[in-house]
């Protein structure tokens, strides 16, 4: 009677919670249609949890334990607990494994209410979350002592036992249920999100990586340009928003949020799940919020605008984000919030000319000149007459070329760009660079939402380099290393692209640079969002500088967990007033290191850490330290 | 306005040639010629501009075409012959290196320079008018004078093309040959050369033919021109638009430089090469009139010696390449800093003229503020860090001090400097105090503000002794506590006070004063101007032949100028050899220094000038306990070794004002010759 009691209570628990799960699943079914791999996906699901998820929720070892021990005691006596509906397996090791599981759960769920009871970490969420101890514990205490008194053989009264079952249903109620929108949801979304994510290459059982933004199909006419709404984004985008748990890893990731800059990555998750409710609002979150904005003003709905003055989403938030994607690299559960910055951007400048004013001033000088600062694209070159740089007309070939980018019209990244340059020759390495025709490669326009400006600086570079033959692009910028790299191929332009680092490190290697007077100092080097989060090159620049001599040090956030310099996409441009400025708290890590040089490698970097007031490490680009390293000894 | 990198760091191409930037240099004689070649001083000197990021440097001012236009007694150059050929060469490798571009000037002085050196031979001019600058009468030019100076320039033209470079300019202002013949003031000709501005312009239009027949079209030629003469007779700025228009439009020239005034007479001289007393790019419309006028690049020199500006002058049109000449030898790495985004750490030219000044009394140009220039074969530009760090205390905060702290902290030692003054500037903070010598603080104030960046303890208001010294244990101290006025040994030196107590208000000027003036530098000249323009009545007197006869040529006048304007009174050849007081009053007594004639000047004030006497009180108390005593070893000193440091105890060194009383140069030699090898 027990038995039969403890699996109904289950069944009839899983059963309404799959119903609950159903309607749920018609929210995110609102959203536009996606091609997607179902089954693949399934398949791939349970090794893409072990693997890519792991790796992500081990990085907090603690959390990696209760997770792993509540949610597999969960797991399996839930398994157990259905078997039990059938008489035959009504047997006391039966009951046995399950006291053992549920034994299991109830270790996990005391650590969980260690951390939420006694830890407290700020960046997690309150509300429902907070009942979430008490449910694990009690459906696994419930349950244990019900198993034990089974595998006993039944000593306990049963009105007593019946009224554990009873607790224990209320627990897995409260845990099951949650599915509808308490903590239990991320379970099921977190699964499905992981069949079917919107970029299975980042998975291990992919490229691994997968960074690159989607091209945007401007011709299409009967839906708007990027979300405007809920129901703009595609179905399994707002299945990610779902499968959210609330965590905090990336509102402790965010360099927006940290300045004090009204964004914080979790809230703005949310904000979209919520959005999915009609008529609702933000009340009942229970987190911290984007920093000086209030909770409640606004109404939900999926066909109300996400973003405005007046809207869940401010503009300030949105325009806050620098898309250096730590949110998504610390994400448990997959989420990709820069393609959701920019699909809400990419609504805002292409269909409500919404952009805010520094940026939209840029996107119109990309438009008329090709170039963000509206300066002729034949004084590209200005910075490098007297170094007479070889310029690859149509129809050339060459070993490297040179890509320049916007650091060649900034007096201060020319002089990186000269010590590149000087280097190249030094080595022998035979380059060229496209002069004037090369263009702005579109990073900034496609960052701030412009997908039309992009696509139409993408596609007329694509047809320049077409036109030119050659073994390599390199270049010093890592914003233009990831558009040729990752987002021209969507284009059809498909080359091998190098980022100076490696360029230089290869050289160091070959001997075809020789250290003559090694660095002999301590240094720290500040990883560039774009070289490292969205491609993944933490080594080859601590490589270059370990090969020059210098005592490299490590700053709190380096390597993939780097923190941005507050420089990316158009951020500078948009200029959203925080606490502080984000370069500002960069260069603290920097500061506590000791050391007196920052190295450097990306031009947006130099500018914005260069601009952090003395005193303070002295800001190199890897180039010049390289240049001072290897200067031939008379 | 866009900011002076934006504009600047803007290329420029003339023909083939692209420049990296609007900055230059234009020719001028430094006197570092030997032999009338650009030899390795000559080279170097310029080389470091290259370096230092410069588009262009033009060297080889008045270089000579021809024999009877000599160059060799002034250092100059001569591409008179072939032999030069080869030092053009290197200098162009030398240059191109750091790419930069390099041209020189070329000319035929005519009748401005001396017939009584080198060859003997008779100045040569449009006709035979005297010329008041050199005090000679030339021949006036013959048939066969023309056929032979044209073609000296042609031939001269092609070494310059064979010698590398990358073009040249002629030299038509100032009173030269060519423009002698556009000046109505000298050119008195009736034949075809004379008369009409289209006659007087054939010459330099026959030369130029010349010129591009022997180097072709392709070659970088222009001139160097004025704007407008600014004399009743001379060239007006229509005649200079015309003669530029004409001379553009047949394709004779690539580019003109055009400065403004000309060099006849003291003033007019002074005038043309600006110093401090006038504002920045005085003559900026000149040139500006002239680029509305002509399709061709327009360059221009004066008194430019900020990168503000000098962007100003471009951005708004005035002109394609500004030359910045004498910022250029204040900061030869003008450019480079510019680019680097290292605005504060130039060394801005403060227009002292001391450079100028120093050649045409057959000098070599050196910098009142920057010992390296010219200097570079020895002397560097950029100092290296030492293999050791040391810890150097530096007593006395004026140009030799701060000198030697700078150096010493580029060096990489650990730096202390002390002051008795509440600021630091020494004896400049005194001599800036006089009317328009005001600009002489900008060289401490960048010396106070390097050593400042570079780390240099500066304690000021602390009067340094032996004890405190050495409870800093110092491996070196370096004395610099400059000078104290000499008051001058005549019976009742006691009743005259110095130009100090003038300058810094110890003693108001009131009523009658005379200003005697011992030394005829700008001391006596600008403390008389400083009483007179406080309502004193100044009578200045000196035993000097005129007054101040030691300042050089583009200061003088305008000292002259100012003390006639303020009816200062100017009594010459006199010494003062007693006062005596009479009631609240002095007597000055004068003796005429031919006839020992006394006179006698009854005043309310007796102010003297006797330069100074050294502040060796902490340098011989200190003396004694130093390893070296004191001792500056001269031969490692001029050898560019360093000095010899103890391991235990201090070495001691003297220098500037504190040793002898000389000037801000030899405080900053003193300085930086000692400490870059420390």
């Amino acid at each position: 009677m027990i038995a039969a009691a403890l699996s109904t209570v289950t069944l009839t628990v899983l059963l309404v919670g799959l119903g609950l799960a159903l309607v749920q699943a018609r929210r995110w079914r609102a959203g536009r249609s996606a091609k997607v791999g179902v089954w693949a996906g399934l398949a791939a699901l349970p090794a893409r949890y072990l693997v890519d998820v792991h790796e992500v929720v081990g990085r907090t070892p603690f959390n990696a334990r209760f997770h792993a021990l509540t949610a597999g005691g969960f797991l399996a006596s839930l398994a157990l607990s259905v078997a039990l509906a059938l008489p035959p397996l009504r047997h006391p090791l039966l009951w046995g494994l399950l006291a053992l599981t549920l034994a299991v759960m109830l270790a996990g769920g005391m650590m969980v209410g260690y951390r939420r009871r006694v830890l407290r970490p700020a960046e997690l969420s309150g509300g429902r979350f907070s009942r979430l101890p008490l449910a694990l514990t009690g459906f696994s205490a419930a349950f244990l002592l019900v198993a034990l008194d089974q595998s006993a053989g039944g000593i306990l009264p049963v009105w007593l036992v019946l009224t554990l079952v009873a607790v224990g249903g209320w627990g897995l109620a409260e845990l099951v249920f949650g599915v509808w929108n308490g903590p239990l949801k991320h379970a099921v979304h977190g699964a499905l999100h992981l069949a079917f994510h919107p970029r299975p290459a980042r998975f291990h059982d992919g490229a691994g990586r997968d960074t690159g933004l989607r091209p945007l199909d401007l011709a299409q006419a009967d839906a708007p340009l990027g979300a405007g709404q809920a129901v703009d984004f595609a179905w399994n985008r707002l299945l990610g928003f779902d499968a959210c748990v609330q965590c905090g890893r990336c509102e402790s990731a965010c360099p927006a949020y940290a300045a004090g800059l009204p964004l914080n990555p979790k809230k703005l998750v949310q904000d979209l799940v919520l959005s999915l409710d009609d008529g609702s609002d933000d009340r009942a979150y229970a987190g911290h919020g984007h920093p000086g904005r209030p909770v409640g003003a606004a109404v939900t709905g999926p066909t109300r605008p996400l973003v405005g003055a007046d809207a869940l989403i401010h503009p300030d938030t949105l325009w806050a984000c620098t898309t250096c994607r730590a949110c998504v690299q610390e994400c448990p559960m997959m989420i990709e919030h820069v393609d959701a910055v920019v699909d809400l951007r990419r609504f805002q400048t292409l269909e409500r000319g919404a952009t805010p004013v520094k940026a939209a001033g840029v996107l119109e000088e990309l438009r008329a000149t090709d170039t963000p600062s509206g300066r002729a694209l034949d004084r590209r070159l200005d910075w490098a007459v007297d170094l007479r740089l070889p310029v690859l007309a149509a129809g050339e070939t060459c070993d490297t070329l040179l890509w320049l980018g916007d650091g060649a019209f900034d007096l201060r990244n020319q002089r990186s760009l000269r010590a590149l340059v000087l280097l190249l020759r030094r080595a022998g390495v035979e380059f060229a660079v496209l002069g004037a025709a090369e263009l702005d490669c579109g990073d900034v326009a496609r960052r701030l939402g412009d997908e039309a400006t992009f696509q139409d600086l993408a596609r007329r570079n694509i047809q320049t380099l077409e036109a030119r033959r050659f073994r390599r692009i390199v270049t010093a910028d890592p914003h233009a290393f990831h558009c040729l790299r990752n987002e021209y191929p969507a284009l059809g332009g498909r080359w091998t692209v190098q980022h100076h680092s490696a360029v230089l490190l290869e050289l160091l290697t070959s001997g075809a640079l020789t250290v003559t007077r090694p660095l002999d100092g301590p240094v720290a080097y500040h990883d560039p969002c774009y070289l490292g989060r969205y491609n993944g090159e933490i080594d080859a620049p601590r490589a270059v500088l370990d090969a020059i001599g210098a005592q490299r040090r490590e700053m709190e956030r380096s390597g993939l967990r780097s923190r941005c310099c507050g420089g990316g996409g158009g951020a500078p441009l948009t200029d959203v007033v925080g606490e502080r400025r984000i370069p500002d708290m960069r260069m603290d890590d920097a500061r506590a290191t000791g050391a007196p040089t920052l190295a450097v490698g990306c031009p947006t970097c130099t500018l914005m850490l260069e601009g952090v007031v003395e005193p303070r490490p002295q800001v190199a680009e890897l180039a010049e330290l390289v240049l001072t390293a290897t200067e031939p000894t008379p | 306005m866009p900011s002076p990198a934006e504009t600047l760091l803007k290329p420029l191409t003339i023909k083939h040639l692209t420049l990296r930037n609007r900055v230059m240099s234009t020719s001028h004689a430094p006197g570092y010629g030997s032999e009338g070649k650009p030899k390795e001083r000559y080279q170097l000197y310029h080389e470091e501009k290259a370096k230092g990021g410069i588009a262009l440097t033009m060297f080889g001012g008045s270089s000579s075409v021809a024999v009877d236009s000599p160059a060799a007694p002034w250092n100059q150059i001569s591409v008179a012959d072939d032999s030069v050929i080869p030092f053009l060469r290197e200098f162009s490798d030398r240059v191109h290196r750091h790419g930069a571009a390099l041209m020189i000037q070329l000319t035929h002085m005519g009748r401005r320079t001396r017939w009584d050196t080198e060859h003997w031979l008779p100045t040569v001019s449009a006709s035979a008018r005297r010329e008041p600058a050199h005090r000679n009468t030339p021949k006036e030019m013959e048939d066969w004078d023309f056929t032979r100076i044209i073609a000296s320039f042609a031939a001269a033209a092609r070494r310059c093309k064979e010698g590398g470079l990358d073009g040249f300019e002629l030299s038509a202002a100032h009173g030269h040959l060519i423009d002698q013949f556009w000046s109505p003031s000298v050119n008195r000709r009736t034949d075809k050369y004379g008369g009409s501005l289209e006659n007087r312009m054939r010459f330099g239009i026959e030369v130029f033919e010349a010129i591009r027949a022997e180097v072709g079209d392709d070659y970088i030629v222009g001139i160097r021109m004025s704007g407008d003469e600014l004399i009743d007779d001379g060239l007006t700025n229509e005649d200079c638009v015309t003669i530029a228009r004409t001379y553009a439009e047949r394709g004779l020239i690539d580019f003109v430089n055009v400065l403004g005034g000309q060099a006849r007479d003291h003033m007019a001289h002074a005038i043309s090469l600006p110093n401090m007393s006038f504002p920045v790019a005085p003559f900026l419309h000149l040139p500006s009139s002239i680029k509305r006028e002509v399709g061709i690049p327009v360059f221009h020199a004066q008194r430019v010696t900020d990168l503000a500006t000098a962007a100003r002058a471009v951005e708004e049109g005035h002109v394609d390449m500004v030359a910045m000449t004498r910022a250029h030898i204040a900061d030869p790495h003008l450019m480079r800093k510019l680019a680097e985004g290292r605005l504060d750490d130039v060394r801005q030219c403060v227009g002292a003229g001391y450079c100028i000044d120093r050649i045409y009394v057959g000098g070599d140009a050196l910098c009142i503020q920057n010992a390296a220039t010219g200097r570079e074969a020895t002397m560097p530009h950029v100092i290296a860090k030492a293999p050791a760090r040391r810890r150097v205390v530096v007593v006395g905060a004026g140009p030799a001090g701060l000198e030697a702290a700078r150096v010493c902290a580029e060096r990489g030692h650990s730096v202390l400097l002390l002051e008795r003054a509440p600021a630091s500037g020494g004896q400049i903070s005194v001599a800036a105090k006089a009317t328009w010598r005001e600009a002489l603080t900008g060289i401490t104030r960048w010396l106070t503000q390097q050593a400042v960046r570079l780390g240099v303890e500066i304690r000021y208001g602390v009067e340094a002794t032996a004890a405190l010294v050495q409870a800093e244990q110092p491996d070196v101290v370096i004395v610099a506590t400059g000078g104290r006025p000499d008051r001058g040994d005549f019976p009742g030196a006691d009743l005259a006070v110095t130009t100090w107590d003038v300058l810094t208000g110890v003693v108001e000027p009131t009523g009658s004063v005379l200003m005697y003036d011992g030394t005829g530098q700008h001391h006596g000249a600008s403390c008389a101007e400083f009483m007179a323009t406080r309502g004193a009545l100044v009578e200045i007197a000196t035993p000097d032949r005129m007054v101040a006869e030691e300042v050089g040529t583009t200061n003088q006048p305008i000292h002259l100028r100012e003390l006639y304007r303020l009816g200062v009174m100017m009594t010459t050849n006199h010494t003062l050899v007693e006062v005596y007081p009479e009631g609240n009053r002095r007597v000055a007594v004068l003796r005429n220094d031919y006839t020992h004639e006394e006179e006698e000047r009854l005043v309310d004030q007796i102010v003297v000038e006797l330069g100074t006497q050294p502040n060796d009180g902490l340098y011989l108390d200190l003396k004694e306990q130093a390893a070296n005593r004191g001792q500056t070893d001269l031969d490692r000193l001029l050898s560019g070794q360093p000095q010899p440091v103890p391991t235990s105890g201090y070495a001691l060194f003297r220098i500037g004002d504190a040793v002898a009383g000389r000037n801000i140069h030899a405080a900053i030699y003193d300085a930086a010759r000692l400490c870059k090898d420390l």
